[in-house]
């Protein structure tokens, strides 16, 4: 990437002269990128990513984490970081409202506000980097799973916690999926449970579904801990029922297979390290006064191309990544070495 | 005769000044004076104003440490706290989304608060028998439980109307209202914990609470009032902190009561009741105050402070009892 | 008069009264959903429970003699992290060893939390909550600031949990072979009746010529190694190791401990005790996604029912106490 980017460079300063082309430049910047908690190996991949894209710009960045995975916790991190006058902060929300006050008072004391992964509400950001349209998410689980049940059949939902947002969207996207087309309508959503994001809740979830619902065909699992708890009770067990949902290559790839004797047949995640990088160009970007977050404002973020900035479901402004990927057992161990 | 823990050396004839520097709140002084040293070369961003604008949601934290003090010095503890506040945010940022005047969310914050410590208290005193620990253990996932009900699907809840709290999150100069709520509190309650037959009979209760009952202090009425002070306190800490954030949702508070546990405890109280008093556990919430503050500004990762200050806590309560038995050995 | 002395008996137990509690749980459930009696359903509940069930007999020791531990779920981070990393990067393969290696650290911990305690007097539940944050912080230290190490990373250690003897897993071997050795410990060795002699009056122990000091150590020890073994377990049952794991979970065993009628003040409390109080606790996590509750009121009647069983176990307990009273008066 690095060896594209002085190419790049290169060829467009030889053609143009002394004018430097429109690319994103990061010269001395200070970033920071606040995360949802230290120990998510999730968030590592995309922080390690976004770092070192904007190194490659030659700037810097500071990883943060909060102490717990709360609001709270990153209020006392972000309160730091405006004693720090960063040029942009980049946050990974633990809560929707809660960080209002704090992404405020930094947006007044002129630092730029993004966000990735999950994002804090529309008054609290210039803008977001959403890993994957919402519908876009909720559209591939829903086709996985009437591809597993074979197009008819009773599934659930094993979520995080009753409050994770990004899954409530999700899980509410394929509702109205469901509800939207008639091809879903032998399928029966029996409950939506959640696990917590703890495996021992997740599997006491996973037993309890199976024992209520014998019949159970496929369990839709958009979070990572649950999804490998459920995976490994289900496959322990040799359960008829199949597994689907969202979550990393590496802790999967004991569980995925086309065969009986793999819980998932296939699962989706997004392109985390895209994500980083993506994340990286738009802080730079509105660091850089190239965009303000307003609505249909486009910039270029490297050799990922140009990206034009959406509308969100919030009302805010967003800037979608792609589709999500599917991982299946022809590529999961190529991508269990990167993520 | 210095005391088993080596904290309290009032009956050592000494002179008043070296009695002073070397009671356990001089050494707490002292180490609030080391640690601002300390941040000051550590980041270059730590300075009076930088401290004063990043402390409203510590001293929020300090509520709590107040009526958190009684308890410990009774030799019980209260693990619900956390969950009081999340309880009392949440309906305070319901009530204010009601478009309702600002004092009728400050009460209903209050209200709330009171009425969760009022409902530990009334349980810990009507079953005497009951260990604190596990009431306010079960009373903190029901606070909590309600608060997740309360908020439904999403479990968040954005203040629409901050007017009001943005008034009491305002400043004087620099100095945040809050810092003189905090210290006025402190005063107040360092008064009554030390100097009124109420405080008193605190201490006395903590100290051996069958003696304190036959010597006719009312035991359990005591412990009422205090659970139910802990509730209030609870509901100020909460408009505080809403007042920081602009939204509560059901992780807000979690793990307050540790935290106020250890600027408690940091300052000298016992936790097995009985001794210590309100002026240490102020001095020492600003000695954590600082510290996180000044590690913070430099990004210093979350688990390594909370290392630190575990090994503090530790430190701060080991180091007087072994330099006190290193001083028993030589003498024998 | 026959039929009186059993009723006496039954009532005048703690164990019998918690027994009947979990029973009558057990019966609740079942005719609410029949599928909970049976055996798959109750090993499910047991493997899950294992670390709780496991770390309430170190509990229960550390109770006894009047402390606490809140440190123990940071001790079986870092004990189950280092194992999950040593996996992970294939500097140990053997199943065997990566337990020994997480029972040592987590002796090693408890040791030191034993000797902060017993040696430098510091007050039990200050010194764990230092310790707490303290190992917590080395186990993010290990796992290299978050990584975890997944099903496929830990080779054939994951197998150790799914691998049954005689029908059970090993995992509740393990839970069968703690109870039962701590049982003769605590009822019939002399160290064991030494942890209650401390508990119920420290000075008396101490003046009968007990070394109150390593009693104390010992129970911190024993914790720290029943942790360290909770450590791997956890690993092992989840075939994932993550620094953040069982964060809060030590709130579980203690009112696992206190359910069970072990006192907080010391020198009260039985191995059947701790056991019936995880069952009981155990019971409650199993059944209350089974029996159709909304998921967003499940934390609430989980509080709920933790409080009811502690409450009606006292009044019980009272009424008891006062038949007691009765019988002498006559």
């Amino acid at each position: 990437m690095n060896k594209k980017l002085v190419s790049a460079i290169l060829c467009g300063t030889m053609i143009l002269g002394a004018v430097s082309p429109v690319m994103a430049s990061a010269d001395g910047k200070k970033i920071a990128l606040v995360g949802k908690s230290a120990g998510n190996a999730f968030f590592e991949i995309a922080a390690a990513s976004f770092k070192e894209t904007v190194e490659a710009e030659g700037g810097t960045v500071d990883v943060v984490y909060p102490e717990t995975a709360t609001a709270d916790a990153q209020i006392k991190v972000l309160d730091n970081l405006i004693s720090q006058q960063p040029d942009a902060i980049c946050i990974a929300a633990n809560d929707v409202n809660a960080l209002q006050a704090k992404l405020e008072e930094a947006m007044d004391a002129g630092i730029k506000v993004s966000s990735f992964d999950s994002a804090p509400n529309k008054d609290s950001r210039q803008v977001f980097v959403n890993q994957a349209g919402t519908v876009a998410v909720g559209q591939a689980l829903m086709d996985a799973v009437l591809d597993i049940t074979g197009g008819e059949g009773q599934w659930a939902v094993l979520s995080a916690t009753s409050q994770a947002a990004n899954q409530n969207a999700w899980i509410d996207a394929m509702k109205t999926i469901m509800e939207g087309d008639e091809k879903y309508s032998k399928l029966e959503l029996v409950e939506v449970a959640y696990g917590d994001d703890e495996p021992q809740k997740s599997t006491d979830q996973t037993a309890a579904l199976l024992e209520k619902y014998p019949d159970l065909k496929v369990i839709c699992a958009p979070t990572t801990v649950g999804i490998a708890a459920a995976a490994k009770y289900l496959q322990d067990n040799g359960s008829a029922c199949k597994l689907t949902g969202l979550g990393l290559p590496s802790e999967m790839l004991e569980y995925t297979g086309a065969d009986d004797e793999h819980s998932c047949p296939y699962f989706y995640l997004w392109d985390m390290q895209g994500l980083g990088k993506l994340s990286a160009y738009a802080t730079i970007s509105l660091v850089n006064d190239e965009i303000t977050g307003a609505m249909d404002e486009t910039f270029t973020a490297g050799d990922l191309g140009e990206f034009t900035i959406t509308e969100a479901d919030d009302g805010g402004t967003e800037i979608v990544l792609g589709l999500p990927l599917q991982f299946n057992s022809d590529n999961i161990e190529e991508m269990a070495k990167l993520y | 005769m210095a005391g088993k823990s080596g904290r309290s050396i009032n009956n050592v004839p000494e002179s008043t000044l070296k009695r002073t520097v070397l009671s356990w709140e001089g050494i707490l002084v002292i180490l609030v004076i080391l640690v601002n040293v300390f941040c000051g070369f550590f980041s270059e961003y730590y300075n009076l104003n930088s401290l004063l604008r990043q402390m409203p949601v510590y001293l929020a934290e300090v509520f709590l440490m107040i009526p958190m003090a009684y308890i410990l010095i009774l030799g019980e503890i209260d693990i619900s706290v956390g969950a009081i506040v999340c309880l009392s945010a949440t309906m305070s940022c319901i009530v204010g989304n009601t478009g309702a005047p600002f004092i009728v969310v400050v009460i209903t914050a209050l209200a709330v608060g009171t009425a969760c410590g009022f409902v530990n208290g009334f349980i810990l005193t009507r079953f005497q028998e009951l260990p604190p620990m596990i009431v306010t253990l079960a009373t903190q996932i029901i606070f909590r439980g309600i608060a997740e009900i309360v908020l439904g699907s999403g479990g968040s809840i954005s203040a629409t109307n901050t007017d009001g709290f943005r008034m009491i999150a305002g400043k004087v100069g620099n100095v945040p209202y809050i810092l003189f709520l905090v210290i006025i509190m402190v005063v107040i309650f360092a008064i009554i914990l030390g100097k009124s037959t109420f405080g008193r009979r605190v201490y006395a209760i903590g100290t051996n609470r069958l003696t304190a009952y036959y010597s006719g202090v009312h035991v359990q009425k005591i412990r009422l009032i205090i659970y139910t002070m802990m509730g209030l306190f609870s509901g100020i800490c909460a408009l505080f902190l809403v007042s920081t954030s602009y939204g509560a949702n059901t992780t807000t508070g979690n793990g307050y009561e540790m935290d106020a546990i250890a600027m408690a405890v940091f300052g000298g109280i016992l936790s097995t009741g009985g001794k210590g008093n309100l002026a240490g556990g102020a001095i020492s919430a600003f000695i954590i105050v600082c510290l996180r503050v000044g590690l913070g500004q430099r990004n210093i990762h979350a688990q390594v402070i909370l290392l630190i200050l575990g090994l503090l806590l530790i430190g701060a309560v080991a180091l007087p009892n072994i330099v006190g038995q290193i001083k028993r050995a030589v003498k024998k | 008069m026959e039929k009186k002395s059993l009723v006496k008996k039954i009532t005048g137990s703690r164990e019998a009264l918690l027994a009947v509690i979990l029973i009558l749980l057990f019966a609740v459930i079942t005719v609410i959903s029949p599928s909970f009696l049976s055996v798959r359903s109750i090993t499910d509940m047991l493997k899950n429970n294992a670390v709780t069930m496991i770390l309430a007999l170190g509990m229960l020791c550390v109770m006894l003699v009047g402390g606490i531990d809140i440190s123990i779920m940071s001790t079986l981070a870092l004990s189950g992290m280092a194992v999950g990393m040593l996996l992970k990067y294939g500097h140990i393969s053997n199943t065997f060893l990566a337990f020994v290696i997480a029972i040592a650290i987590g002796a090693a911990c408890g040791f030191l939390v034993g000797m902060v305690i017993s040696r430098a007097d510091v007050p039990p539940i200050i010194a764990t909550m230092g310790f707490m944050y303290v190992f917590r912080a080395m186990g993010y230290i290990v796992s290299n600031g978050g990584e975890w190490a997944g099903a496929s990373a830990l080779g054939t250690f994951k197998n150790f949990a799914t691998t049954k003897i005689l029908g059970l897993s090993c995992v509740i071997w393990v839970i069968i072979f703690c109870y039962i050795v701590f049982f003769f410990f605590m009822k019939w060795t002399r160290t064991g009746r030494k942890i209650y002699a401390v508990g119920s009056n420290a000075s008396a122990a101490e003046v009968s010529g007990i070394n109150v000091k390593n009693i104390k150590l010992m129970v911190y020890m024993i914790m720290g190694v029943l942790a360290g073994l909770g450590g791997a377990i956890q690993v092992s049952v989840y075939a994932s190791a993550m620094p953040d794991m069982q964060q809060g979970g030590e709130m579980d065993v203690i009112a696992a401990c206190v359910i069970g009628g072990v006192s907080m003040s010391g020198g009260r409390g039985t191995v059947v005790g701790a056991l019936l109080g995880s069952l009981i606790l155990a019971t409650i996590a199993k059944a209350l996604p089974l029996v159709g509750i909304d998921a967003l009121a499940q934390n609430t009647i989980k509080g709920v029912l933790i409080l009811a069983v502690v409450v009606v176990n006292v009044i019980l307990q009272r009424i008891a106490d006062r038949n007691a009273l009765k019988g002498r008066e006559m």
